[in-house]
C-alpha cells in the first residue's frame, strides 16, 4: 500500500513536471500566430522598449563576387562605426545554399539579417520564416512581396535606363543589341533589362511591362536580340557572346548586366578581333571594365554602390535594434543611386573606390578574426 | 576507328542540321570557337577516358580544373612566379593529385566514386581558401602564356580562319594517348584491367600500378585543361570555375564509345563526343527558335540517343556474328 502510494506520488509529480514544461514552452509563443509583417512590427516595437546595444547583424549576399567584397567592406565599416557585430555570408551554390545560410543564422538567434534575394518570387517561404524570427531587410535585389522592413539598394529599372543612355550614345544611328546576364530570374536582372529596353525604345516608364527574354524585339532603329544567361559559368558567359556574334553579323553593341558579363564580352571581342567594331556597355566596376573605358573599348558602365549596400543596411538594422524606428525610411526604400562611369570620370571614380577599399582594411581584418573586437573598440556610437 | 563511326554520324547530322537552320554556323569565326571549345573539353575527356577504361570514375575533374584555373593567375599575379614556374607547379600538383587519388583507389581499396567525389569537394574548397573567394585574373598581362589557351595559329594562304592554339595541345595529347593505348603493352594491359581485373591480376598484369597511372593521366590532363581554360577565359572565380566539367567530360567519353563498365573506348571517339556536346550548345544559341532554356534537356536527350544507338548497333553486330558462326 505504502509502495503504491509512493509510486502514485512519483507518477503524478512526473506528469505535473511534463505538463508544466509544455505550458512553459507554449507561454513563450504568442497566443495568436502573427503574420510575418506583424512580427516585424512587433520586433521594432520590442526593440524600441528594450534596445539591444551591440546587436549581432548578418549581411547575406546572393553569391560570391568582388562586388560583394566591396559590400563587405561597407558592412565592416558600419560595424566599426556603430559597434554592432557584423558577419558577412556569401552563398557559393545559389538559392539552396542561401536558404541554408539563412536557416543557420536563425538557429544562432541573430538579431537582424540583410539579404539579397536570389529569386524573390519563389523564396517567400524562407523569407517569411526569417521575418517571423528576426528583423529583415533586403539589399541589392529586393523581395517586394516579403515582409522585409526596407530595401536598401538602387532602383534597378533606373540603372537600366542609365545603361540605355550609354547604348544610345554608342550607337547614334541605331543597330542590334545583345544582352547578357548570369540569371534572368533575379529581380535586378529583370528590372535592369526592362529599363534598358524602355530607354533604348524611348518608351515611358512602366514598371509592369515585361519583354520576353527569348524573343528579339525591333522598334524604330534599334533591335534588342534575345537575352542569354550563363548561370555564372565564365566559360559559358564568354561562349554566349561569341555565339551571338556568330549568329548576328550586324551586332552593334553588347550589354553585360552583371559584373563579369562586360569582362567576358571584352575577352570574346578581343579573341575575335571585334574590339571597337562592337561596342560594350556594362554594369559594375570590374577592373577590366574600367580599363576598357580608359582605352575606349567600353562605352561606359553603370555602377552600383555596393559599399553603401553594406554600410547603410547594417547602419539601418543597428538603429532599429537600438530602438530607433524612425531610422526606417518612408515607403520602405533607401535609394542608393547608380552612377554612370565613362571616360570623363573613370579616374576619379577609381580613386574613390581605392580609398574606400583601403580605408578600413586593417581594422576589418582584425574584425574578421575576433568577431569585430576592433569594431567595438573603434567607438560605440550606441546611445 | 570503326567504333567511332556511330558518333561521327551523329556529329555530322547535328552539324548539317545546324548549318541548314543557321546561316552563320559555318562562318570561320564560329568554327574557330567550336574548335577551341572542343579542344578544351576534349582534353578533359581524353583524361577521364583512361580512368573509365579501367572501370573507374573520376568526379574530381571539375575541382582540379578549378584549382589549376585559379592557381595559374594567382601564382603569376599575386606570387610573382614566372610562367615556366607556374606551369611546372600546376602540372606537378595535378600529377600529385592523380597519384594520391589513384593510390587510394588501388591500394586503399576505396571506391573510386567516393575518392574522387571527396577530391571534387576538397580541391574546390582549397581553391576558395587560398584565394579567399576572390576572382583571379591575368589583369591584362601575360599575353605570352595565355596564347596556349586563346592563341590562333594562322594558316598560310588562308585569310580569316586560324587554328585555335588549344587544338595543337589536343592533337598532341590525342596522338600520345592513341599510341599508348594501341601500340604499347601498357595500353593493352589497361584495357585488360577494365575487362576483368582478376583475370588481369592472375596473368601477371600490375593492376594497381595501371590504375594509379590512369588516375594520374586523368588529373594531369584535368590540371592542364584548367590551365588552358583560364588562359582562354582570362579570369576564374573559385566558387564556380569548372563546375560540372567532370560530367561534360564523362558524357563526352561515354558518347565516344567508352563503357562505364570498363575495357572499351577509343580516343578519336572521345574527341568527337566532346565536339558533339560543344556543337549542341552552340546550336542552341545559333538556331533562333531553339529556346536557350532547353540546353540541358537537348544535351541529355542526344547523349541518351547516342548511347542507345551504340548499344543497339553492338547487339546487332553480335547477333550477326553469331548467325555467321552457325552458318559455317
Amino acid at each position: 500500500m505504502q509502495r503504491n502510494l509512493a509510486t502514485a506520488t512519483r507518477m503524478s509529480t512526473a506528469i505535473l513536471v511534463v505538463f508544466g514544461f509544455i505550458s512553459l514552452t507554449s507561454c513563450g509563443e504568442p497566443a495568436v500566430e502573427l503574420s510575418p509583417k506583424q512580427r516585424q512590427a512587433q520586433f521594432v516595437q520590442n526593440y524600441a522598449k528594450n534596445p539591444i546595444v551591440k546587436p549581432r547583424l548578418a549581411f547575406v549576399t546572393n553569391g560570391i563576387a568582388d562586388f560583394w567584397v566591396i559590400a563587405q567592406r561597407g558592412a565592416e565599416q558600419a560595424a566599426i562605426d556603430t559597434g554592432a557585430t557584423v558577419t558577412v555570408h556569401m552563398p557559393a551554390e545559389g538559392i539552396a545554399d542561401q536558404k541554408r545560410i539563412l536557416e543557420d543564422l536563425l538557429a544562432q538567434n541573430i538579431n537582424a539579417i540583410a539579404v539579397s534575394a536570389i529569386d524573390p518570387a519563389n523564396q517567400l517561404d524562407v523569407l517569411d520564416q526569417v521575418a517571423t524570427r528576426t528583423l529583415l531587410v533586403t539589399h541589392d535585389s529586393d523581395a517586394p512581396a516579403s515582409a522585409r522592413l526596407a530595401y536598401v539598394g538602387l532602383d534597378n529599372y533606373d540603372a537600366g535606363r542609365a545603361a540605355g543612355k550609354l547604348v544610345k550614345a554608342a550607337l547614334p544611328n541605331g543597330g542590334e543589341i545583345a544582352i547578357f546576364v548570369g540569371r534572368m530570374e533575379q529581380d535586378n536582372a529583370r528590372r535592369r533589362r526592362q529599363g534598358l529596353m524602355d530607354e533604348i525604345f524611348d518608351r515611358s516608364r512602366d514598371e509592369n511591362r515585361v519583354e520576353d527574354p527569348n524573343q528579339s524585339l525591333t522598334i524604330g532603329k534599334f533591335t534588342v536580340l534575345n537575352t542569354l544567361t550563363d548561370q555564372f559559368d565564365r566559360a559559358k558567359a564568354k561562349a554566349n557572346v561569341e555565339d551571338m556574334i556568330s549568329a548576328n553579323p550586324n551586332l552593334g553593341c553588347v550589354v553585360g548586366l552583371f559584373t563579369y558579363n562586360p569582362v567576358l564580352a571584352l575577352e570574346a571581342l578581343r579573341s575575335g578581333g571585334k574590339i571597337g567594331q562592337i561596342k560594350v556597355v556594362g554594369f559594375d566596376e570590374a577592373p577590366e571594365t574600367l580599363a576598357g573605358i580608359r582605352d575606349g573599348s567600353v562605352q561606359g558602365t553603370v555602377v552600383q554602390d555596393p559599399y553603401n549596400y553594406g554600410y547603410r543596411s547594417m547602419q539601418l538594422l543597428n538603429a532599429v535594434c537600438l530602438g530607433k524606428p524612425d531610422a526606417l525610411p518612408k515607403g520602405g526604400f533607401i535609394d542608393i543611386p547608380a552612377v554612370t562611369v565613362t571616360k570623363d570620370n573613370v579616374d576619379a571614380f577609381e580613386a574613390d573606390l581605392k580609398k574606400k577599399l583601403a580605408g578600413n582594411k586593417a581594422a576589418a581584418n582584425a574584425g574578421n578574426q575576433t568577431g569585430n573586437q576592433a569594431g567595438n573598440q573603434a567607438g560605440n556610437l550606441a546611445k | 576507328m570503326k567504333k567511332s563511326i556511330g558518333i561521327a554520324i551523329i556529329l555530322l547530322a547535328i552539324v548539317i542540321a545546324t548549318a541548314i537552320l543557321s546561316p552563320n554556323f559555318l562562318s570561320a569565326y564560329n568554327l574557330e570557337n567550336l574548335l577551341r571549345r572542343t579542344a578544351l573539353f576534349g582534353i578533359l575527356s581524353i583524361g577521364v577516358g583512361f580512368v573509365i577504361l579501367t572501370a573507374g570514375i573520376d568526379l574530381s575533374i571539375g575541382g582540379v580544373v578549378c584549382l589549376a584555373g585559379i592557381l595559374t593567375p594567382y601564382l603569376l599575379t599575386q606570387m610573382g612566379w614566372t610562367p615556366t614556374e607556374t606551369i611546372g607547379a600546376i602540372l606537378l600538383m595535378s600529377l600529385a593529385i592523380g597519384i594520391l587519388q589513384g593510390s587510394l583507389v588501388a591500394y586503399g581499396r576505396i571506391q573510386p566514386f567516393l575518392v574522387t567525389l571527396c577530391g571534387l569537394l576538397i580541391f574546390r574548397g582549397v581553391a576558395r581558401g587560398i584565394t579567399m573567394d576572390q576572382t583571379q585574373g591575368f589583369q591584362g598581362k601575360f599575353a605570352g602564356i595565355r596564347w596556349i589557351g586563346n592563341g590562333r595559329i594562322p594558316l598560310p594562304g588562308v585569310d580569316g580562319f586560324a587554328i585555335p592554339a588549344p587544338v595543337l595541345s589536343l592533337v598532341i595529347i590525342a596522338v600520345l594517348a592513341m599510341v599508348f593505348l594501341n601500340r604499347t603493352v601498357w595500353g593493352r594491359w589497361m584495357k585488360a584491367v577494365g575487362r576483368s581485373p582478376n583475370a588481369a591480376r592472375y596473368s601477371g598484369v600490375p593492376v594497381a600500378r595501371l590504375q594509379i597511372l590512369a588516375y594520374t593521366i586523368c588529373s594531369l590532363l584535368a590540371g592542364f585543361g584548367g590551365l588552358l581554360f583560364v588562359c582562354d577565359v582570362g579570369s576564374a572565380q573559385p566558387s564556380d570555375f569548372g563546375n560540372f566539367y567532370e560530367l561534360y567530360a564523362i558524357a563526352a567519353a561515354v558518347l565516344g564509345g567508352y563503357r562505364l563498365s570498363g575495357g572499351e573506348g577509343s580516343v578519336v571517339g572521345v574527341v568527337i563526343g566532346a565536339a558533339v556536346m560543344q556543337v549542341l550548345r552552340n546550336a542552341i544559341v545559333l538556331v533562333p527558335w531553339l529556346p536557350d532554356t532547353a540546353e540541358f534537356a537537348v544535351i541529355g536527350l542526344v547523349i541518351l540517343i547516342g548511347v542507345l544507338s551504340d548499344e543497339l548497333l553492338r547487339r546487332f553486330a553480335a547477333s550477326r556474328a553469331r548467325t555467321q558462326a552457325k552458318g559455317v
